[in-house]
């Protein structure tokens, strides 16, 4: 009889066992890192009456921005100054699994005091990120809900860019508590909302001139939440998705990122002014999602143009809209989502094949083939689903149209009571986690492992 | 005729409180939720009583084989405050349907932003019933609620208090009612417990078990869509003060007010 490890007492084992002994004092005095990082307790203030107790990368949320070449290795040294057992997941990028961060992948948890150091190489070029990857269960201020959260921008060896500065934008919901939804379903709601750790009149405004072509990082690192942005008076062309390019750049009024989705878009700074950006939906913005952005020597107050509809889909940045065969080539992975009822005061099991992890299945992948998730979803809930260390192709999403080509994600958005289709090439061996984004599904079961063979 | 006439008063004051609880009019223990801005919850209440009091007391009618339908309007207010409105009606053989009474409920919550471990919430409640259906005609209650889900179980409690403005109990202080209720989810749309209603008479002075009002009843819930409520029940009385058998149902519809946008 084999017994099964839950992610929270596998944090709990190698968290004590790997953390400390990764690094000794002589060995961290010996090289500096091209990238440091210490966890650390550390008191948000959101604005002068909203403070939030958590932890948080040097000091900071969001934490640091880190620039690195692509194929240019990396040394990178972790210190965990909290209480807590840490893992650092490197969002977006192709990285073995002992460093990917991920305790189902098998990297190893920094125990409390403990530090890490290894090496990596940057890849693919892009837009990601770097967060908690660790369990919370009950406690809404733990994981991600605590905002451990960071920037990573892969450049191209020569990168000409076609915009004049970039800003990197943070989306993220604190305060959380389980209510009780209309479905039944519990589901945590918010006390306040920030762009970059400030609410809406409380952060820096963003300071850009008349002519400028401004490329907005945006990322969503809410724990739960689906946010959709818009920037009064202005356009976002949107360049990028998850940090690759797409085939089609489109100009849109807003964007809407799931859970743990980054868009790249091109703003033109053409309507000189001070302007509210922000989440488009009143009461989130209320709660405090917004940032002014204000052009040189404007004097006026910040101006809200507020939409009237939610206008997004994946389709539109795809490469064809014409009607192509489904690729016999792929190896089809059937997998349906659920969840198991618990009663109305109690959040649900979540289900892949009906079962809940670690009792999931793990597929088996062969190096260099090219499979096929059909993701059927048959719950109530929208599911922002990802997959590590590997780029996925969007096959198909709300259960039909055309096949959709040429949009490389990391992570997709799977309408309720729909399926989409998503197609990768296993190209990183090693064990490889997919999950729902939204941390108190992932806390609940909705996980599984891939295995190369 | 001393002992019958000490009867009829007895019989009369048991009535009355029945009708300041409001009786077999509207069963129901509250749960602590407010209903939302811009929304109105309409309830028809409908209740028969096969085994009640057959006698005329008072001029009082009996209760037995009447058929209650209250109608009940909830308006939300804000995130914390609703206002109720009830139409009382009764029907019965020789009487035909009549209008009862009407009564008008405010209540309020603890927001949200509170983060009690509990749900709760306080209503009060003014209205008029005419005396051929209950000696006082014009009473008021105030009712605390506590409510709590866990996991499959729900708990309530509505330790009520009541006062006659109007009437033979007029100079009979506070009156306690209290209910309560307890329900286990079997699926996500069903759930099944038990509802508890008493009367135990005046604060300080509670009356003694025969004369008390005490009910239990058997009840479901089919949770079939937020916008729908649906609770039925079988009550019985074992006290000699109490209706021995009612059966009861209430179905509620939700209304939104003006159309909501995705934006909001």
């Amino acid at each position: 009889m084999t017994s099964r490890i839950t992610r929270r007492r596998f944090g709990q084992l190698s968290g004590l066992a790997a953390g400390a002994a990764l690094v000794s004092p002589a060995m961290r005095a010996a090289t500096a890192p091209d990238i440091a990082l210490e966890i650390a307790p550390y008191t948000l203030e959101a604005s002068p009456k909203h403070h939030f107790k958590t932890v948080a990368y040097n000091g900071q949320i969001p934490g640091p921005l880190f620039r690195m070449r692509q194929g240019q290795k990396q040394t990178v040294e972790i210190r965990n100054a909290s209480s807590e057992p840490e893992v650092v997941h490197w969002h977006g990028l192709f990285l073995p699994p002992e460093i990917d961060g991920a305790m189902e992948e098998g990297t190893p948890m920094i125990a409390p005091g403990g530090t890490v150091r290894y090496s990596m190489t940057p890849d693919p070029v892009g837009f990601r990120w770097f967060h908690t990857h660790t369990f919370a269960g009950k406690d809404l201020t733990k994981a991600q809900y605590g905002g451990l959260h960071g920037f990573v921008l892969i450049e191209p060896r020569d990168a000409p860019g076609a915009y004049d500065r970039e800003v990197f934008i943070g989306l993220h919901d604190w305060g959380g508590h389980f209510e009780g939804s209309d479905d039944g379903a519990m589901s945590p709601v918010y006390d306040v909302s920030t762009i970059n750790g400030k609410m809406l009149g409380f952060g820096d405004p963003v300071r850009v001139k008349q002519g400028e072509r401004v490329m907005m990082h945006v990322l969503n690192s809410s724990p739960t939440e689906v946010h959709w942005i818009a920037l009064a008076g202005h356009r976002f062309q949107v360049v990028a998705l998850d940090g690759n390019a797409v085939p089609q750049p489109k100009t849109v009024e807003m964007l809407r990122l799931a859970p743990a989705e980054r868009v790249s878009a091109i703003v033109e700074m053409k309507a000189p002014g001070k302007w509210v950006m922000g989440e488009v939906r009143k009461h989130i913005q209320s709660a405090g999602m917004g940032i002014v952005v204000e052009y040189a020597g404007v004097q006026e107050n910040a101006t809200w143009t507020q939409p009237e509809r939610l206008i997004w889909n994946y389709r539109q940045f795809s490469a064809s809209n014409k009607v192509l065969p489904i690729g016999d080539e792929a190896t089809r992975i059937e997998l349906t989502f659920d969840s198991k009822f618990e009663g109305h005061g109690s959040e649900e099991r979540w289900r892949i094949n009906g079962k809940s992890y670690p009792d999931t299945e793990e597929p088996a992948l062969k190096a260099g083939e090219r499979y096929r998730l059909v993701m059927k979803n048959e719950s109530m809930d929208d599911h922002p689903m990802h997959l590590h260390r590997h780029t996925f192709e969007v096959r198909q999403v709300d259960g039909g149209g055309p096949e959709m080509t040429g949009l490389r994600k990391d992570v997709v958005l799977v309408a309720a009571k729909s399926t989409a289709e998503i197609e990768f090439v296993a190209d990183h061996p090693g064990r490889t986690l997919f999950h729902c984004h939204q941390q108190d599904h992932m806390d609940r079961g909705f996980m599984m492992v891939f295995r190369y063979v | 005729m001393v002992r019958a006439s000490l009867l009829a008063i007895w019989c009369v004051l048991m009535l009355a409180r029945v009708a300041g609880a409001q009786g077999n009019y509207e069963i129901q223990v509250y749960g602590a939720d407010t209903v939302a801005p811009k929304s109105l919850m309409v309830e028809l209440h409908s209740n028969y009583t096969p085994t009640g009091q057959t006698k005329v007391i008072g001029g009082v009618y009996p209760t037995n084989h009447q058929e209650h339908e209250t109608l009940e309007l909830t308006q939300g207010i804000n995130d914390w405050a609703e206002l109720g409105f009830y139409v009382f009606t009764s029907e019965q053989n020789g009487h035909g349907v009549q209008w009862v009474g009407d009564h008008i409920r405010p209540r309020v919550r603890a927001p949200d932003k509170w983060h009690l471990p509990v749900g709760l919430s306080l209503s009060t409640e003014v209205g008029y019933q005419r005396a051929v259906y209950s000696p006082d005609t014009w009473t008021w209650e105030i009712r605390p609620i506590v409510d709590k889900t866990m996991g499959r179980w729900y708990f309530a409690f509505n330790p009520a208090l009541e006062r006659t403005l109007h009437g033979p109990d007029v100079n009979q202080g506070l009156g306690f009612s209290p209910g309560a209720k307890v329900g286990y989810d079997f699926t996500p749309k069903i759930n099944c417990g038990f509802e508890y209603y008493a009367d135990y008479g005046r604060l300080g002075g509670f009356d003694s078990l025969h004369e008390q009002q005490q009910q239990i009843f058997a009840v479901t819930d089919l949770n079939v869509s937020p916008k729908w409520e649906i609770n039925f029940g079988v009550g019985l009385g074992p006290t000699a003060a109490t209706d021995h058998l009612i059966v009861k149902g209430i179905l509620g519809r939700h209304f939104d007010w003006g159309k909501r946008s995705a934006v909001d």
